[in-house]
C-alpha cells in the first residue's frame, strides 16, 4: 500500500479497528481529541475503499503512527503497532472515566467482557470462543430470519409489553425456533424484544462483578437503544454507552499509537 | 540463529526403532495406558504399545478429524475423549500414520491389554473395544480416584491389584514373574523419570531451553520407552545439552517479556501454530502439568509393587483440587510463572482443570492471572483460532503491562 504522509503539520495518531463486521478508523490530535472517525465494511477490506479510506486519512492528516486491532489486526500494513481489541477497549475507557468498570463489547461475531482497574488496566476478561450467542451476528441473523428490519428493530421492540424470550443459545437453533414463533403469528414487535432479551440472558450468564459501572460499547449497543435500557433494568446497574460506541475500539487503538509515540521519543 | 535442541535427531531415531521393534513382533506386545503399569509389563518381557501416544500422534498429523466419524457412527459419541474416537476411528477406517511414518502395516494387534483408570475411566471402554475386537485378554487397576492424600490403605488396595493381574500375564508372556526383573525394570524407569524431571526443570533458568511445546515432543521416551536403557541414555544426553545452552545463556527465546504454565492437554494439531505465536509475543511457556505428569518420583525398586501403586495413584490427575492447587503453587512458585493458560479441553474433563473454581483461586490465593482457552487435544472443529488468538495475545499483553511493558 503506498501512502502519502505527512500533510498536516501538527502530529496525528490512527487507530484502525479491523472486525468482523466492519474496520472503523479514528484519527486523534496530540491531545487524544478524536478529530476523524469513519467506518468501512470490512468485506472490502481488499478493496479500493480501503485504500481510499487510508490514502484520505493519511493525506490529510500528519499520521505520526498507528495501531491496528480487531480480528485482521496482523494483516494491516501501515500499523506500527498491533494491539488486540480488548486492550484498546480498556484504553478508550479509561480516557472516557478513569476509573475501576467493567466493559461490555458486543461486536459482530464475539461478546467480550472487559474487567478493568482504577488504574484502566486489564484485570480479567471473558471473550466467547465456543459459539456466537449472543452477538451481533446472533442478532441480524434471526432478525433477518423474522424479516424484521434491522434499523426499525429497537423502535418495533419497544412497543412490546412481552415477556416471551428465545431460549436457545445456538444462532441456528433460535433462528428454528423462531419458526415457531412465526407459525404462531407472534407480533414482530415481540419477535424483536425476545431478540434483545436472548442476548439479555447471554450477557447474564457471565461474571460481571466490577463494583464500578459498565461500559456496553460495540456495533450492537450503537444500534439498538432498547437493548440498552433492558441491560441496564437487568443488571440494576449503571450502564454509560459512549457516544459513537462502535467506534471505541479504534479510538482505544488511536491512544496507543499515541502512547506508542511517546515511548519511542523517550527511548 | 535459530534456537534447535540438538538432541531431537537422536529422539527420532529412538522412536523409529520402537516403532519397527513394534512392527518386528519379535516379543508379545501388550497395550498399555500411558500412566499405566508399563514396568511391571516389560518384566515378563512384552513390548509395550500405548494407544494414547497413537490418539497424540492422529492429533498432530490432524488425521483425527477424518477418523473422528467412523466411531461415531460406531457408537461413541464425538463429545467423549477423542484419543479414543479418532483412535478407534482410524482403526476402523484402517488408516493411520503408524503405516506412513513408521512402516508399520498399521495399529498392532495386542497380545494383552491393560489399563489403569487412574486417569479417566474413558479407558477402560476404549480398551474394551479392542478385547472384543481382537478376542483379547484384558485387565485393570481401577485406584481410588481424586484423593486428597495417599493413605497406606490405598497404597495396600492397588498393590494388591497390581499383583492380581500377574497369574494373566503369566499365562500370556509364557514368563514366570520374576521380582528381580521388575525390580531392575522398575529401577531404569526410576532413573529415566527423574532425569526427565532434570530437563523439565532447566526451564526453571531464563532463558529457559526448553518450552512447554517442545517437551510434548521430548517426552516420547518417557511415555513409551520407560523401564529401558534407551529412555534412561537418552534424558542423560537431552539433560547435558540443555545444560550446556543454561551456561552458554542459550535459550529459545532469548527476552522473556513474561513467563507462562501450560495447564490441560496440548492441542496437537496447533501445537507449531501456537508455540509461534507465543514466541512472536515474546511469551516463555516455560511449564505444564501436562509434560510432569510423567514423573513418578516415588519408584523404589526395594518396594517395586507399593512403591508403582504410590507413583501411578497420586498423579495430578488422580488428585482432589485442593491437592492441585498445592501441586499448581508449586510450579508456579519454582518456575516463576506470570501467568497461566488452561486449555479446556472439550473431550476430556478429566484433565481440564479449569472448570471447577481453580482459575479464581490462583488469582485470589496467589494473585497469579489466567486465561481459558477452549480447544480440544485432537478433535479441531471444538478450537476457535481467531478468538484463541486474541484470548492469548490480550493475556500477554496484560501481564506485559502489569509488568510496565507498553
Ligand atoms: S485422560 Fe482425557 S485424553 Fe487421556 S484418555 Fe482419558 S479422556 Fe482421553
Amino acid at each position: 500500500m503506498k501512502i502519502e504522509k505527512h500533510k498536516t503539520s501538527s502530529p496525528h495518531f490512527l487507530g484502525v479497528d479491523l472486525g468482523s463486521a466492519f474496520t472503523k478508523f479514528t484519527v486523534c490530535d496530540a491531545g487524544g481529541k478524536i478529530v476523524h472517525q469513519n467506518l468501512i465494511k470490512t468485506l472490502n477490506i481488499r478493496s479500493r475503499s480501503l485504500k481510499d479510506s487510508v490514502e484520505r486519512i493519511y493525506g490529510q492528516f500528519s499520521i505520526k503512527s498507528c495501531c491496528a486491532t480487531g480480528y485482521g489486526r496482523s494483516k494491516f500494513e501501515p500499523a506500527q503497532i498491533i494491539k488486540t481489541e480488548i486492550n484498546c477497549a480498556a484504553e478508550a475507557c479509561l480516557a472516557l472515566r478513569p476509573k475501576e468498570k467493567c466493559i461490555i463489547d458486543i461486536g459482530g461475531e464475539d461478546i467480550k467482557i472487559i474487567h478493568c482497574d482504577e488504574a484502566g488496566k486489564v484485570e480479567s476478561f471473558y471473550l466467547n470462543s465456543k459459539c456466537a450467542a449472543g452477538t451481533g451476528a446472533f442478532l441480524s441473523e434471526i432478525a433477518e430470519r423474522a424479516e424484521i428490519d434491522l434499523t426499525q428493530m429497537s423502535v418495533l421492540a419497544e412497543q412490546s409489553a412481552s415477556e416471551r424470550e428465545i431460549n436457545s443459545f445456538c444462532t441456528v437453533f433460535a433462528k428454528t425456533e423462531i419458526m415457531g414463533w412465526l407459525f404462531d403469528d407472534v407480533p414482530q414487535q415481540d419477535i424483536a424484544r425476545g431478540i434483545y432479551a436472548a442476548i439479555i440472558n447471554r450477557v447474564n450468564s457471565l461474571r460481571i462483578d466490577s463494583a464500578g459501572p459498565v461500559f456496553l460499547i460495540g456495533g450492537v449497543a450503537a444500534n439498538h437503544p432498547f437493548f440498552n435500557n433492558l441491560l441496564r433494568k437487568s443488571l440494576g446497574k449503571e450502564v454509560f454507552v459512549p457516544q459513537k460506541s462502535e467506534f471505541i475500539v479504534s479510538f482505544g487503538a488511536a491512544l496507543m499509537a499515541k502512547k506508542y509515540d511517546d515511548k519511542t521519543k523517550r527511548d | 540463529m535459530a534456537y534447535k535442541i540438538k538432541s531431537t535427531s537422536v529422539l527420532k531415531e529412538l522412536m523409529r526403532d520402537y516403532f519397527q521393534r513394534i512392527g518386528q513382533r519379535e516379543k508379545p506386545l501388550a497395550w498399555c495406558t500411558s500412566v499405566g503399569p508399563a514396568e511391571l509389563l516389560r518384566s515378563f518381557g512384552f513390548e509395550v504399545y500405548f494407544p494414547e501416544n497413537h490418539g497424540a500422534l492422529l492429533g498432530a498429523t490432524r488425521t483425527a478429524g477424518s477418523n473422528i466419524p467412523a466411531a461415531m457412527k460406531c457408537g461413541y459419541s464425538g463429545d467423549i475423549c477423542s484419543y479414543t474416537t479418532s483412535d478407534i476411528g482410524a482403526f476402523l477406517n484402517q488408516s493411520t500414520p503408524l503405516k506412513t511414518q513408521y512402516g508399520l502395516d498399521g495399529i498392532p494387534r495386542p497380545d494383552l491389554l491393560v489399563y489403569n483408570t487412574n486417569q479417566c475411566r474413558e479407558v477402560e471402554d476404549w480398551f474394551h473395544f479392542y478385547a472384543d475386537r481382537f478376542n483379547c485378554s484384558i485387565a485393570g487397576i481401577h485406584p481410588p480416584r481424586h484423593l486428597h492424600s495417599i493413605r497406606a490403605a490405598e497404597i495396600e488396595l492397588v498393590t494388591a491389584q497390581f499383583k492380581r493381574i500377574l497369574p494373566l500375564c503369566e499365562q500370556i508372556s509364557g514368563q514366570k514373574f520374576d521380582l528381580d526383573a521388575f525390580r531392575e525394570v522398575l529401577q531404569l524407569s526410576s532413573e529415566a523419570t527423574l532425569l526427565w524431571q532434570q530437563v523439565l526443570r532447566t526451564a526453571m533458568a531464563s532463558p529457559a531451553p526448553l518450552s512447554f511445546f517442545d517437551g510434548t515432543i521430548h517426552m516420547g521416551p518417557i511415555v513409551v520407552l520407560r523401564g529401558t536403557v534407551e529412555a534412561k541414555t537418552y534424558y542423560a544426553e537431552l539433560l547435558q545439552e540443555l545444560q550446556e545452552n543454561i551456561a552458554a545463556g542459550r535459550g529459545f527465546l532469548q527476552q522473556e517479556s513474561c513467563r507462562l504454565f501450560w495447564e490441560g492437554m496440548p492441542i496437537w494439531g496447533k501445537l507449531r501454530a501456537l508455540s509461534d505465536l507465543f514466541v512472536q509475543n515474546d511469551a516463555a511457556v516455560v511449564a505444564s502439568t501436562y509434560c510432569n505428569s510423567w514423573i513418578f518420583d516415588a519408584f523404589n525398586e526395594k518396594e517395586p509393587f507399593e512403591s508403582s501403586a504410590r507413583a501411578y495413584t497420586e498423579i495430578f490427575i488422580n488428585r482432589s483440587e485442593q491437592a492441585k492447587f498445592t501441586m499448581l503453587q508449586k510450579w508456579i512458585e519454582d518456575y516463576r510463572i506470570d501467568g497461566v493458560i488452561f486449555h479446556d479441553a472439550k473431550t476430556c474433563f478429566n484433565n481440564s482443570n479449569a472448570r471447577f473454581g481453580m482459575p479464581l483461586r490462583l488469582k485470589n490465593k496467589l494473585g497469579i492471572p489466567s486465561i481459558t482457552i477452549d480447544g480440544d487435544l485432537c478433535d479441531l472443529r471444538f478450537y476457535s483460532e481467531g478468538q484463541s488468538i486474541t484470548k492469548i495475545e490480550t493475556f500477554i499483553e496484560q501481564i506485559q503491562n502489569q509488568k510496565s511493558f507498553i
